[in-house]
This record gives C-alpha cells, sequence and structure tokens, in this order.
C-alpha cells in the first residue's frame, strides 16, 4: 500500500502542453479521482503515472521512492486499461495468471492466488471461459482480477465504465467499492463521469487544460467550488454576474442586476468593487408564491417545467437571466407556467467566485 | 508501397529506457548490415560494372607459383613472391602483358591478366547501337507494351460489368478470374507449345478437319504474338484485381453527379470513372508490363531467343570478360525502376481525391439478361484460354506418348512415379523443398521483425527497412540472379586467400549455389511476409502488450506469449504463399543452379525438357505436381487471410 507524491509534473506533445505543472498527493488506501472533459490530460497523466510515457519536467514518488524514470514493469502498479486489453487468446484464467507467472510464483501458490482473485470479483465459474464469450461487465470484473492478483502497489483505472450501458454502470460502481474496501488499495480513478467521481471518491481532482483546478473530498467540491469551471462541471449551477460591495468576514454582499445576493466565498483575495459570479445550485432555489423584498430573494417568472420523474426542472426568467429550479415532485407548492415566484435561497448556499 | 505503410502505423507509446532502446537500434542496424549485402551491394554492383570495361595497361597477377619456383622469383626479382596471388608486373600493353604472361607459363606457374578499370558508356550503349542487340530490346519493349494494352483491353470491360452491374453468377466468376494467379506461368508455356507448335494439337486437329495443308507455324511466323499471348494470359488477373480495387474505390456519388447532369454512360466512363481509376490502373499496369519485359521462363520454354531476358541469362557466363551483360542488366533496371516510380508517383498525388469512399454495392445496377449472359460468356472464354494451356499439361504428364497426334494416344501415372524416383527429378523435389524451407524461415523471421519495428517501433531507420523489404517486389528476378551472380566473385577470392575456403566456395554459385539461392528466394518472398505480418500487427491493438508491460512482462515474453500468438494466422498464412512461390520461382533457379546436384524444380523442368524420350514428360509431371502443391496452399491461404488475398498481388 503506498502513497503517492507527484511533483510539478509537465508532459508535452508537438507544442501543446496536455499537463501542465501537476502537483498533487495521494494518500495511501485512498480512492482517488481524476476528473475532467476530454482532453484535459487526465489520461496523459495516468499513464505517466504508469510509466508509459516520460514527463519532460517534474517527478512521481511511490513512498519517497523516486519512479520517474522507472519501466513500467517495475513499477508494481496494476492497470485496468479503457477496453481492458483482455487477451483474446488465453482463457480467464490465463489471463489473470500471467502476472504470477512473471513473477515467478509457483503453480500451488498461483492457482490459490487465483482462486482468490476470481472470487473476489464473482466470476467464480468462468475461469476456462474465453474474453469473447463474456460480457462487456465479466470482462471488466476479469481486467480487474487480473490487476488485483499481482497484489499491486498502486491501482490504476482509466476510465473503467465507459464502455458499459448505463444499468451495468451503476452495478459494476458498487464492485468497485467494495473491491476497493475489501483490499484497500491505493487506487487512482480518471474518468470523465461526475457522477462516478462524487460518489465513490474519497478525494478527487478535477484537470481543465493540463492543470489541477481544484482537489479535495467531493462534498467540498461541489458545494464550495473555487472556480467558475468547477461550478459548471460538477452538477448544474445558476451563475449570476455582480459587483462585491461588502465584506465582512466570511459574508459578502454582491449588487447584481437581479437584486442584493449574500453569499460566501471560497477563494482568498477577491477585492471590494470587483467583478464576481454568484453561483447558485438548482436544488438550492425554494420557489414562493409570496412576494416578499429581502436579499437572496428574486421575483420570477416561470417560463417552463419539465416533468423527469422524481424531480421537476423549473425554468423562470428574471429580467434578462434564465434560472433553473430543481424542485423534488413531492413538493405540495405548485408553479404554474406563467406564474410569478419568489425564488428564495439561503447565503449558505451562494458561492461567490472571481469572474473568469 | 509507402504510403501502405506510412498511414496504418500504429505506434506504442512506451517510452523505454536507453539500455532497451539500444537492444533495438542493434537489430535494426543487423538486419540493415544483411539488406545492404543481399539487397542494395549486388543490384549497386551492376553500375560500374556497366560503366566500365579492363583495358590497357594490363597487370600480371601471379596466381600459382608452380614447382619451379624459384625460377620465378629470379624473374619477378623486384617482387617477394611469399604471398599469393600478386602482382609481377605492371603498366604493360597488350603485347607485353601476353609474353610475361608466356613467360610464367614456361616457368611451369599460372597466371591472369587484369586490365585497367576505364569508365565507358560503350556496353550501355551496345544495347541501342548494336543491331541484334537493339533488335531483342524492342522486342521485349514490344512484347510488354502490346502485353500491357491487351491485358487493360481484356479486362477493363470485365472489372468495369462486375462493378457496376449485378451479375448473376458474379461470384463465381470472380473467383475464375483469379485462376491463373495459381497456374504457374513456366508450366503453362510447356502446355502452350504442346498445343500450338508446328505438330500440336491446333496445328494438327486443323490439318486432320482438312482446313490446313501443312502446319502454320503459329508461334514463328506471328512473331511475338506467341509470347504477348502466353503472358497476356498469365497476367490479366493481376490487372483485373488491381483494376477492380481501383473502380471499387470510386465514390459512386462522383458518378452519379455526372449522370445527374445528363451525361451518356461512355462520356461518364470517359470523363469521370477512367480518370479516378487512373492512379490504380497505372499500378498494375506498371507490375504487368515489368513481368512481361523481364520474363524468362516463357521466352525459354518458347525458344524466343531475342529477348532481353533470355540475352542477359546468355551472356551470364561470360560477364567476367564480356560487361554486355551487365549492360542489359543496367537498362532493364532502370527501366523497371523508372516505371515503378512513376506509378508511385501518380498513385501518390490522387490518392486524396476520395472524398468518400465508394460502397460498391450501392450503385451497381441489374444487368439484362443479355448482358449477364454476355459477360458470363466472356469470362468463362478468358478462363478457359487460360487454363488450357495447363491442361495441356496435366494431359500430358499422364500421356504415355504424345507426339504428331492431336491428342496423346495412351494414358499412364508412370511419369508421376518417375518424377519422385528419376535421379534428375527427385532430387530436384528434395532440394527445391528444402531451399524453400530454409528461405521461408529466413522469410518469417526477417518479415515478423520488420513488421514488428515498423508498426511498434517507428522512426526512420525502420520506415528504410520497411522500404527495403517491400523492394524485391520492383526488382526482376533476372537483375538480382545476375547479381548474385557477378558481384561475389571478388569477395569470395578474397576470402579464400584469408584461408576461409568453405565460406567463399558458398559465395560461388559455380561451386555452391545453394546459399546465393535460398537467400535469393527468401529476399524476393520478403515483401509477402513482411506484409502478411503487418496487417497482423495493425489488427492488434498495442493496449495488448501495455497491458502486458504493465503486470512486469519482459519484451521478449510479450513477444513470445502476447505479439506471435495474436498474428500467428497472418504468419501461417504468409508462409504457405512464400513457400509456394519460392518452390516454383524461375528466374533465380535457372541462372543460379549451376550444378546438378543443386538444381530446383523449375531448374530440372527447364533441362528435363530438352532432353529426348521421356525427359518432357516427367517435366510435365512435375509441374503438375507443382500445381497442385500451390493450389492447395492458396486455398489454406485463402482460408486463413479471407479478402485480403487479392491485396497481396496489388501493388
Amino acid at each position: 500500500m503506498t502513497a503517492i507524491r507527484i511533483e510539478q509534473l509537465t508532459k508535452r506533445y508537438d507544442r501543446s502542453t496536455v499537463v501542465d505543472n501537476v502537483s498533487l498527493r495521494i494518500e495511501d488506501g485512498e480512492l482517488f479521482f481524476l476528473l475532467g472533459p476530454s482532453g484535459c490530460g487526465k489520461t496523459t497523466l495516468l499513464r505517466t503515472i504508469a510509466g508509459f510515457l516520460t514527463p519532460d519536467n517534474g517527478n512521481i514518488y511511490f513512498d519517497d521512492r523516486l519512479m520517474t524514470q522507472v519501466a513500467p514493469k517495475d513499477r508494481g502498479t496494476g492497470m485496468v486499461f479503457q477496453n481492458y486489453a483482455l487477451w483474446p487468446h488465453m482463457t480467464v484464467t490465463q489471463n489473470i495468471a500471467f502476472g504470477l507467472e512473471v513473477r515467478g510464483v509457483p503453480r500451488r501458490e498461483r492457482e490459490r492466488l487465483i482462486a482468490e482473485a476470481v472470487a473476489l470479483v464473482r466470476l467464480t465459474g468462468l475461469e476456462k471461459s474465453r474474453p469473447a464469450q463474456l460480457s462487456g461487465g465479466q470482462q471488466q470484473r476479469v481486467a480487474l482480477a487480473r490487476a488485483l492478483v499481482i497484489r499491486p502497489n498502486l491501482l490504476l483505472l482509466d476510465e473503467p465504465l465507459s464502455n458499459l450501458d448505463a444499468r451495468l454502470r451503476t452495478e459494476m460502481r458498487e464492485e468497485i467499492r467494495r473491491v476497493h474496501e475489501e483490499t484497500k488499495v491505493t487506487t487512482i480513478y480518471v474518468t470523465h463521469d461526475q457522477k462516478e467521481a462524487l460518489s465513490l471518491a474519497s478525494r478527487m481532482a478535477v484537470m481543465h487544460r493540463g492543470r489541477v483546478v481544484q482537489v479535495g473530498p467531493p462534498r467540498e467540491l461541489y458545494q464550495r467550488p473555487r472556480s467558475e469551471f468547477v461550478a459548471n462541471f460538477l452538477g448544474e449551477t445558476n451563475l449570476i454576474e455582480g459587483r462585491l460591495i461588502q465584506a465582512n468576514r466570511d459574508r459578502v454582499s454582491v449588487e447584481t442586476q437581479l437584486g442584493m445576493l449574500e453569499g460566501i466565498t471560497t477563494t482568498d483575495g477577491l477585492k471590494l468593487e470587483s467583478r464576481v459570479q454568484c453561483c447558485v445550485r438548482p436544488e438550492c432555489i425554494a420557489l414562493e408564491s409570496a412576494a416578499r423584498s429581502g436579499p437572496n430573494r428574486l421575483r420570477a417568472r416561470v417560463e417552463r417545467e419539465v416533468f423527469l420523474g422524481e424531480v421537476r426542472h423549473v425554468y423562470l426568467r428574471c429580467g434578462e437571466k434564465l434560472l433553473t429550479s430543481y424542485q423534488l415532485q413531492s413538493t405540495m407548492a405548485a408553479s404554474p407556467v406563467g406564474g410569478e415566484m419568489d425564488c428564495v435561497f439561503t447565503a449558505e448556499n451562494v458561492v461567490v467566485l472571481p469572474r473568469e | 508501397m509507402w504510403s501502405f505503410c506510412r498511414e496504418n502505423r500504429v505506434a506504442l507509446t512506451a517510452e523505454l529506457r536507453l539500455e532497451f532502446r539500444m537492444r533495438t537500434q542493434i537489430v535494426k542496424l543487423l538486419i540493415l548490415l544483411a539488406f545492404v549485402t543481399f539487397l542494395i551491394y549486388p543490384i549497386a554492383y551492376v553500375f560500374p560494372s556497366a560503366l566500365s570495361e579492363r583495358g590497357e595497361p594490363y597487370e600480371v597477377i601471379l596466381m600459382n607459383a608452380g614447382p619451379r619456383a624459384e625460377e620465378l622469383s629470379q624473374l619477378f626479382y623486384q617482387v617477394s613472391l611469399e604471398k599469393l596471388p600478386a602482382t609481377v608486373a605492371q603498366n604493360l600493353e597488350l603485347d607485353d602483358a601476353l609474353s610475361v604472361l608466356q613467360a610464367v607459363r614456361d616457368r611451369g606457374g599460372t597466371a591472369r591478366l587484369e586490365g585497367k578499370l576505364r569508365p565507358t558508356f560503350f556496353y550501355v550503349r551496345q544495347v541501342f547501337a548494336n543491331p541484334y542487340l537493339w533488335e531483342c530490346f524492342a522486342a521485349s519493349l514490344t512484347v510488354a507494351v502490346a502485353t500491357t494494352l491487351l491485358t487493360t483491353l481484356v479486362t477493363l470491360p470485365l472489372a468495369v460489368w462486375l462493378t457496376r452491374f449485378r451479375i448473376r453468377g458474379q461470384g463465381v466468376l470472380s473467383v475464375l478470374l483469379l485462376v491463373p494467379l495459381i497456374l504457374p506461368p513456366f508450366v503453362g508455356a510447356i502446355g502452350f507449345k504442346q498445343l500450338f507448335s508446328r505438330f500440336g494439337t491446333l496445328n494438327l486437329w486443323l490439318m486432320d478437319a482438312g482446313i490446313l495443308d501443312g502446319p502454320v507455324d503459329w508461334l514463328g511466323a506471328s512473331g511475338l504474338w506467341g509470347l504477348v499471348l502466353v503472358e497476356v494470359l498469365n497476367l490479366y488477373p493481376i490487372m483485373y484485381l488491381n483494376v477492380a480495387a481501383a473502380l471499387a474505390n470510386v465514390d459512386p456519388s462522383l458518378e452519379d453527379a455526372a449522370r445527374n447532369l445528363g451525361g451518356s454512360e461512355w462520356t461518364l466512363f470517359r470523363r469521370v470513372t477512367f480518370p479516378l481509376v487512373l492512379p490504380g490502373y497505372f499500378a498494375g499496369a506498371a507490375i504487368v508490363f515489368v513481368w512481361a519485359f523481364t520474363d524468362l521462363g516463357t521466352p525459354i520454354v518458347l525458344g524466343y531467343r531475342r529477348v532481353v531476358a533470355y540475352q542477359i541469362f546468355e551472356k551470364l557466363s561470360e560477364a567476367e570478360s564480356n560487361p554486355l551483360g551487365y549492360g542489359l542488366v543496367l537498362v532493364t533496371l532502370l527501366l523497371t525502376a523508372g516505371l515503378y516510380s512513376i506509378a508511385r508517383f501518380t498513385v501518390g498525388r490522387t490518392q486524396y481525391a476520395m472524398v468518400s469512399k465508394g460502397g460498391v454495392g450501392t450503385t451497381a445496377r441489374a444487368a439484362s439478361p443479355l448482358r449477364n449472359t454476355m459477360v458470363l460468356c466472356y469470362g468463362g472464354l478468358l478462363t478457359v484460354l487460360a487454363i488450357l494451356p495447363h491442361i495441356a499439361v496435366i494431359m500430358t504428364s499422364v500421356a504415355e506418348k504424345w507426339s504428331f497426334t492431336p491428342l496423346p494416344t495412351a494414358y499412364t501415372t508412370d511419369y508421376f512415379v518417375l518424377a519422385v524416383t528419376h535421379k534428375l527429378a527427385g532430387m530436384s523435389i528434395r532440394n527445391s523443398v528444402a531451399y524453400s524451407l530454409i528461405s521461408t524461415s529466413l522469410d518469417i523471421v526477417l518479415g515478423v521483425t520488420i513488421a514488428y519495428l515498423v508498426s511498434r517501433r517507428p522512426s526512420w531507420l525502420s520506415s528504410l527497412l520497411d522500404g527495403l523489404a517491400m523492394l524485391p517486389l520492383a526488382l526482376p528476378g533476372l537483375v538480382l540472379a545476375f547479381g548474385y551472380l557477378t558481384c561475389f566473385y571478388r569477395p569470395a577470392e578474397w576470402l579464400n586467400g584469408l584461408g576461409l575456403d568453405w565460406l567463399a566456395a558458398n559465395l560461388q554459385p559455380q561451386k555452391s549455389p545453394m546459399l546465393l539461392l535460398v537467400i535469393a528466394y527468401a529476399m524476393r518472398r520478403l515483401p509477402y511476409m513482411s506484409r502478411a505480418a503487418l496487417a497482423g500487427l495493425q489488427q492488434t491493438a498495442p493496449v495488448f502488450e501495455e497491458a502486458a508491460q504493465n503486470l512486469g512482462a519482459s519484451q521478449g515474453r510479450i513477444l513470445r506469449k502476447i505479439v506471435l500468438p495474436l498474428i500467428a494466422a497472418n504468419i501461417v498464412a504468409g508462409s504457405i504463399l512464400t513457400f509456394s512461390f519460392a518452390v516454383l520461382e524461375v528466374s533465380d533457379s535457372i541462372m543460379l543452379a549451376q550444378r546438378e546436384n543443386f538444381f530446383p524444380i523449375t531448374k530440372a523442368i527447364y533441362v528435363l525438357l530438352a532432353r529426348p524420350d521421356d525427359g518432357p514428360y516427367i517435366a510435365c509431371a512435375m509441374g503438375v505436381l507443382g500445381m497442385a502443391m500451390l493450389a492447395a496452399a492458396l486455398l489454406v491461404a485463402t482460408a486463413v487471410l479471407g479478402k485480403k488475398m487479392g491485396e497481396l498481388f496489388r501493388a
């Protein structure tokens, strides 16, 4: 079980910088996520950690051992590739056995470890099948077993669920969580799917254009984003422009075209009179029919409602802005199209960010 | 050829430690060395040899001192005679040199003259200036041009019909059209002679039927047309494959646009389809032209001496003293290289023209019953004509006696038995199999290595190796054989001087042609093997190897347990083809195998044909065995490679 330290890692391809001065610390036993849109450099970063790429700058340490120049085969990592990379000419057992054979594990021991790994991923009974005979989810499990059976220091998962359909994805997500809890292996998981990250990560890093934008536990990133990008990338948000007019301790006041807003800051150094964005999550906006005045209360007209089963998306026009509010279907309050409602939210739920 | 490799290269993104990179570099350099020694050097040797001659002033080289060595050392007191061969006299005019030579001989020694090397264009010019040589050159050119034009005329309509119309039975027809590929051309020429010679089947039938009074010399009087006809019947499938593929690649919407704007079918073909098809056609035409120009087997069998290929063959024995052979080879080489360059240039330039690839099925129109029948008849007739000579060969092999009668009078299987038991025939079969097995193994190792380097360790050196591996496709066997025969003569002498007689003997075909034969086979078949392996590697994602690397496997283990099993099918198919083509190889075998013990099958057939009595019958039996083996090999290879088969015969 290993802690990973990445210091100022940079990787360039031709003239573009794919990984830009990334520094991260991953604790022993964490399920750490690298989350970001396509092309943000997360897979490149993962492959550099695996050893398939050599960085142009910076260093990687496994438990204070310098690993930057070490060949992939000597790093002691186990990797699950996006398309599993199960060898088609080998059976499940042979695929899993490969890493053990390479390490010279004697046959008895090998068979025991393979049986253990197969049981861990719940594939007992399919040992003699070939990959082509297995479903996507089953192949996924074989890939996982193959990586884990060698007792790696570090488990690397490269978008492992992206090739599965929605239902299977949810199921496999739980499998991965269970396996992680049982084995306690330090895991780095790369994905563009925020639901995966939010539900599984102990800590996550959001990447954008080669840089790490914010690191922290999922809840912190979701509720206290420190940039517009993170606020937009995780879940939905309403962004209202304004001017910072007052700041005392942790509360700030922002004057916007729609009205006066009071909120909290997550970043330091916001100057008075500077332009800011106020982020309010749709699920934090309550709708009241009674019109009252005060901060964090905006009068708007309901333009459209979208019914999605357990939740309703309500679109309200306030001045020039279209606001989104999520209402649980169980909420008694009706929001008729065309009617005027007060959008109400608390200061805790307004995150004030610098304008990008 | 180059574009095939560059477009589809998949780079393994691993960056390796310096130590491992060095190992790969060493392998690359070793392969490069092999290519330089056995491909570049023999070809390059032709140039200075054709462009120079030896003349005054002469020097006398003492080879052997003989029993009266003291007299010689007195004669040549200025020169130490410790190490022989040694130069004992220099700067002499011819007469003086001859006197010295005589003086040596009188004293019991042996010596030879060596003239000074002078550059000259004389021998190259002779190809065009000498009336006899010019006649041969013009004849070869005529044959090549005529063959190309005829094959175009024959296959173009067929290709257009089969790709633009839905013909009933077109699956069968497509396969039938490729049948001549299985038939070794050398063997077919034998059958052709049987049918069309002065007392061959056609003449005898016509005389029996009273249509002719005396035999007509179809082969001779019609000039080169016999040769042209045989070549056309051998080569039309290659042209067909290239043209059909080019047609299939034409975006149908381009043609539909023309139709929409009101063009007639002929206008459509002339102004839209044909220009778009031209590059692919050109590639096929280049192959056909070069093959027709440099074919040795057919002229030999049919007795056409006045073609470049035959002349080169005859000039072989005097190559050391008479550079005319080199001159011929140089001209052939330049012609071939020039043609292939032009073909590749046109293909490369217009490749981008296709915006969307055509789906042929989308515009295939239904054919009227008349057109349907016409196409089927045409294709059938063509196939029958192509097969006819080979049927004649089969019949000869089972005929007890077949001369001066239209058909054999009696049948026997004796000759098949003889083919295996007869001293010359049986030995040649064993020889061919042995040589081909060794050369195929060489090809597997080289081909797979080069394919792996090109697809997984790309660099300028890998691309160079790949280009060199493809070079033999453009190289007529004639040129390579000539090169091998001549370029190792001096190094062999030098090796003799070093005391490495056994090694030197293997480089001299007069003493032991085996090594050079095996290498010649290996070199000329290498492109097929490396292409088959490359195709397999391109279909195998590098991620399989990365997964193995991640789990700690060394490069050797990865190659053994992951890469090779995954491309096994391609390797097997490639080896089967390589083996079969090596066994039936003509030019190199005939030219290089100069001692009877070492004859491969094709040389034995050539020799047996000239022998009286049952020689020709045994030769035909051997030919039939060869055909059967090639057919079986192609079937197996097709089963393994599927649709890709056709690609092996295209440029």
